[in-house]
C-alpha cells in the first residue's frame, strides 16, 4: 500500500456555486468521493460596515446594523441597542422588552422556516423548499403589517421599540399561530423527522461531535444539534425571556438520540419553531400597558449619548446563534469610537469546515446549509496597502501578534505570553 | 423503395418524437410546479429554450479538446438511431432478429458519449459527474436487462419467431397469460421497470451525476450554446425512447384494432395513443418521483440498485421461471 499513487483531486465550491447562497469559497480536496480536506476562505463579501459605522452618529447606525444581512436584520440591530443601552444606562420599559420577544421570535420562525427550505434545495429536494417557502410568506406578511417592510422592519431604537403592537396586530399573529400550528408544523415534522429521503441524507451527514463543538465554539442551531445546551436567552436571562419560561432545545427531546449531524441540526430547528409559536403567545398574554421607548425623539436619546463613557456589549440568540456587539462610546461625541459584532457563522463555519474531513463530496452543499450560513454578516480582515495597492489577509498568528503588541502598549506590566491555537485561521487543523 | 421508406419513416419519427418529447419536458414543468404550488413555466418553454440555445454562441473550454464538440453531435446522432429501434405503438422501423439488444446498446451509448463529453471539457466538475454516470450505468443495467430477457423468454414459449426482437411485444402480451403467478411476477417487474426508468432519465433519487447543488450540472456543466441545446434534445429523445419500452412491455394495446382502422390512418392513431401512454408513464415515473423524493448520496444509490432493485427484479424473475417451467400448476 505504500506505493499507492493518490489521485486528489481539488474542488473549489465557490465563491460563485449553486450549492452557497453567498460568495465564500470552500476548497475541497477529494480523493474519488471522499472528502481529505476542507479549506475556507472568507472575504468575498467584505463591505467595510464597521468603516462606516464610525462615520455615524449612534441612531444612524442602527439603520446600518439592520442591513448587516437580510435575514437577521432584526437580530443585528436589537443587539446593537442592546449595547449602547448597557453603555449609556438606559433601562428600556417592560412593553418594549415584550415587543423585541414577539418581533424577535417572529424572525426566529421565518429564518428557520427558510433554512429548512434551503436544506431541502440542498438534496435536490425541491417540493420542500417551495412549500416551506410558501409558508414562510405568511409570516412575512405579518412582518411587513407589524413593521411596514417585509425585510428592515426597523423595530428597535435606542431605549425600546419604534412600533407598538396593537390589538389588530395581536389577532392577525393568533391566526398565523393558529394555522402553522395545524397546517404547516405536521407537514414540516412529517418531512424532517420522518421522510425516508430526509432522513437517508441528512442522517450521518456533516457530523460535528460534542468536542469540536465546544472546541471550535460553534453556536446556536450548531451547537445544541451536538448536544450543548448553549442558548444565550436562558443562559444569560436575557431580557424577559426567563419570565417566558425559554429553554435550549436539544435533538433529545425529538429523536430521543443525539449525533451532532444535519439531521439533528434540523431538528432543533423544527423544535424552535414550535418554541418560539409558545413564547409569542405567552409574550402576548403577559405584555404590560406602558410606554414602549425611554426617550420620546431621537435627539433626546442622542444627547444623552453624547454623555455617555465607557462601553457596552449587547448578546442576543439569533436565528443562527449567539450574536455580539460591542461598542465603545466616546465622550462628547454623537459617534462611538468603535463598533464591532461577532456574528455566529463565523466559529459554525469552521466547525463544520472541520466536520466534513472524511465525509462524501454529495454531503457537502447540505452540510454548509445546515449551519445557515450567513456570509455578508461575517467578514475577515484585510488590509490594503493604498501605495502599492497590495492586499494582505491577517491570520490568527498576525491578529494575535498585533493585539499582544498593543496590550503592552497600555499595560507594560502584563506577562502572559498567549499561543496561536491553530496554525492558519483559514485552514482546518491537521 | 425499402430504402426510401424507411428513411422517410425515420425522419417523420425523428420529428415527431423531437416534438412529443419536448412538449412532454414543458407538461412535465408544469405539473410538478403545480405539486409544488408554483405557476411553472409556459408548456412550449423547452422550445423556447431549445431555439434560444441553438442561436446562441457556444463557448469551448481551454483545456476541452475536440472531443469535447463531437461529443454532442455523436449523442444526437446515437438517440436518432435509437428511435429506429424503439417500438412506438408498432414495430421498430429497423425491427430486426435482436433489436432488444440494439436497443439496450444505444441507450447506454448515449451515456457513454455524455461522459465522454464531460471528460474532454477539463472541468473537475464534469471529470466527478461523469464518474458518478458510469457508476449509475454499471448499477441499473442488471435488474432492468434481468427482467426484459425473463419476459421475453416466457413469451416466446408461447411460439413467437423471433424471441428477440421488440415486434414481439406486439403478438403477445405478457399479461394475457393470465396464470397468478406470470401476473404477480410481472407486476414486481413493472416496479423495478419504473425505478429503472427513473434512473435512466436521472431524477429523483437518481438525480446524481446531474446534482445541482453538489457539482453544478455535472457532465453538462462546460457546455453552451447549439451543443447544449443538441445535448438536451438528445437527452429528451432518450427519455421518450426508455419510457416507450417500458410501454411496449407492459402495455402494449393499440386502439386502431378495436375502431377497424388500418394503413396509415392506424399507424398514426397508434402512435398517438402510445405517445398518450408514454406520457403517462413517465407521469408516474419522473414527475410524481421527482416532487416526492430528493438525490441520494452515490453510495446510497448503489447499493439501492445491488441490495433492493436486484432482489426485487430476482423475486419476478423466479415467479415467472416457475411459470415457465411448469413446476406448479
Amino acid at each position: 500500500m505504500e506505493n499507492r499513487v493518490e489521485y486528489w483531486v481539488k474542488i473549489p465550491i465557490g465563491p460563485i456555486h449553486p450549492a452557497l447562497e453567498e460568495p465564500e469559497k470552500f476548497i475541497i480536496t477529494l480523493d474519488g468521493e471522499r472528502i481529505v480536506n476542507v479549506d475556507v476562505k472568507l472575504g468575498y463579501n467584505l463591505r467595510g460596515i464597521e468603516w462606516i459605522g464610525m462615520r455615524r452618529n449612534y441612531i444612524q447606525i442602527l439603520y446600518l446594523a439592520e442591513r448587516i444581512c437580510g435575514i437577521c436584520s432584526f437580530s443585528h440591530n436589537h443587539t446593537y441597542a442592546r449595547a449602547v443601552e448597557e453603555m449609556a444606562r438606559i433601562e428600556v420599559p417592560e412593553r418594549a422588552e415584550y415587543i423585541r420577544v414577539i418581533v424577535g421570535e417572529l424572525e426566529r420562525i421565518h429564518s428557520h422556516l427558510l433554512n429548512l427550505g434551503v436544506a431541502g434545495h440542498a438534496i435536490g429536494y425541491d417540493t420542500v423548499l417551495h412549500l416551506s417557502w410558501l409558508a414562510r410568506e405568511r409570516i412575512m406578511d405579518i412582518l411587513e403589517a407589524i413593521g411596514g417592510n417585509r425585510v428592515n422592519y426597523s423595530i428597535n431604537t435606542i431605549g425600546g421599540v419604534r412600533r407598538d403592537i396593537g390589538e389588530k396586530h395581536k389577532r392577525m399573529i393568533l391566526d398565523m399561530i393558529k394555522y402553522y400550528r395545524e397546517e404547516v408544523m405536521p407537514k414540516i415534522e412529517e418531512i424532517f423527522l420522518y421522510d425516508p429521503t430526509v432522513e437517508a441524507r441528512l442522517r450521518d451527514a456533516g457530523v460535528i461531535p460534542k468536542r469540536i463543538a465546544i472546541e471550535y465554539s460553534a453556536q446556536g442551531p450548531t451547537a445544541r444539534g451536538s448536544g450543548i445546551r448553549k442558548d444565550v436567552r436562558y443562559n444569560e436571562q436575557l431580557g424577559v425571556y426567563p419570565d417566558l419560561g425559554i429553554k435550549p432545545i436539544t435533538p433529545k427531546e425529538f429523536t430521543g438520540v443525539i449525533k451532532g449531524d444535519v439531521f439533528d441540526r434540523m431538528v432543533v430547528r423544527v423544535g424552535e419553531l414550535w418554541q418560539s409559536m409558545e413564547l409569542i403567545e405567552r409574550a402576548l398574554d403577559q405584555m404590560p400597558e406602558g410606554k414602549i421607548k425611554a426617550f420620546s425623539k431621537d435627539n433626546v436619546a442622542l444627547v444623552r449619548l453624547k454623555k455617555a463613557e465607557g462601553e457596552g456589549i449587547g448578546r442576543y440568540e439569533a436565528p443562527r446563534g449567539e450574536l455580539v456587539h460591542y461598542v465603545m462610546a466616546n465622550s462628547g461625541s454623537e459617534i462611538p469610537e468603535r463598533w464591532k459584532m461577532r456574528e455566529p457563522t463565523f466559529p459554525n463555519l469552521f466547525a463544520v469546515a472541520r466536520a466534513l474531513v472524511g465525509e462524501q463530496l454529495a454531503d457537502v452543499p447540505v452540510a454548509i446549509a445546515s449551519i445557515d450560513p450567513c456570509l455578508s454578516c461575517t467578514d475577515r480582515v484585510a488590509v490594503i496597502d493604498s501605495k502599492t495597492g497590495k492586499k494582505k489577509i491577517l491570520t490568527e498568528k498576525d491578529l494575535l501578534k498585533a493585539s499582544i503588541e498593543k496590550t503592552r502598549e497600555i499595560n507594560p506590566n502584563i506577562k502572559a505570553k498567549p499561543e496561536p491555537i491553530a496554525g492558519t485561521c483559514g485552514g482546518v487543523r491537521p | 423503395m425499402k430504402i426510401l421508406y424507411v428513411t422517410v419513416g425515420l425522419i417523420a419519427i425523428y420529428l415527431y418524437v423531437s416534438f412529443a418529447s419536448l412538449l412532454w419536458e414543458g407538461l412535465d414543468r408544469k405539473l410538478v410546479a403545480r405539486m409544488q404550488r408554483r405557476m411553472g413555466p409556459p408548456i412550449l418553454q423547452p422550445f423556447y429554450d431549445f431555439l434560444k440555445l441553438v442561436s446562441k454562441e457556444s463557448i469551448i473550454p481551454r483545456d476541452a479538446n475536440k472531443l469535447f464538440e463531437i461529443a454532442p453531435i455523436l449523442a444526437l446522432a446515437a438517440s436518432i438511431a435509437l428511435l429506429a429501434y424503439t417500438p412506438l405503438g408498432f414495430e421498430p422501423i429497423l425491427a430486426t432478429k435482436g433489436d432488444v439488444i440494439v436497443f439496450i446498446y444505444l441507450l447506454a451509448l448515449i451515456a457513454f458519449v455524455r461522459v465522454i463529453g464531460a471528460v474532454s471539457s477539463g472541468s473537475p466538475y464534469a471529470q466527478i459527474g461523469a464518474q458518478r454516470e458510469i457508476i449509475m450505468l454499471a448499477s441499473r443495467e442488471v435488474p432492468m436487462m434481468l427482467g426484459l430477457f425473463t419476459i421475453l423468454w416466457r413469451l416466446s414459449k408461447l411460439g413467437v419467431e423471433k424471441p428477440f426482437s421488440l415486434g414481439t411485444f406486439y403478438q403477445y402480451n405478457i399479461w394475457e397469460i393470465g396464470t397468478p403467478l406470470t401476473i404477480v411476477g410481472t407486476f414486481v417487474l413493472l416496479m423495478v421497470f419504473l425505478l429503472w426508468l427513473a434512473s435512466e432519465i436521472e431524477v429523483g433519487y437518481f438525480n446524481i451525476p446531474e446534482a445541482e447543488t453538489e457539482v453544478a450540472e455535472g457532465p453538462m456543466v462546460e457546455y453552451s450554446g447549439r451543443h447544449l441545446a443538441l445535448f438536451k434534445l438528445s437527452s429528451a429523445l432518450k427519455e421518450f425512447a426508455s419510457a416507450s419500452l417500458v410501454v411496449a412491455i407492459f402495455f402494449p394495446w393499440g386502439v386502431s384494432g378495436y375502431i377497424g382502422l388500418s394503413g396509415i390512418g392506424a399507424v398514426i392513431l397508434d402512435l398517438i395513443f402510445h405517445t398518450l401512454k408514454v406520457f403517462a408513464v413517465l407521469f408516474v415515473s419522473m414527475s410524481v418521483f421527482r416532487a416526492i423524493t430528493g438525490r441520494l448520496r452515490i453510495t446510497q444509490a448503489v447499493s439501492m440498485f445491488w441490495s433492493r432493485i436486484l432482489p426485487m427484479s430476482l423475486i419476478g424473475v423466479v415467479l415467472l421461471v416457475i411459470d415457465i417451467l411448469g413446476v406448479i400448476t
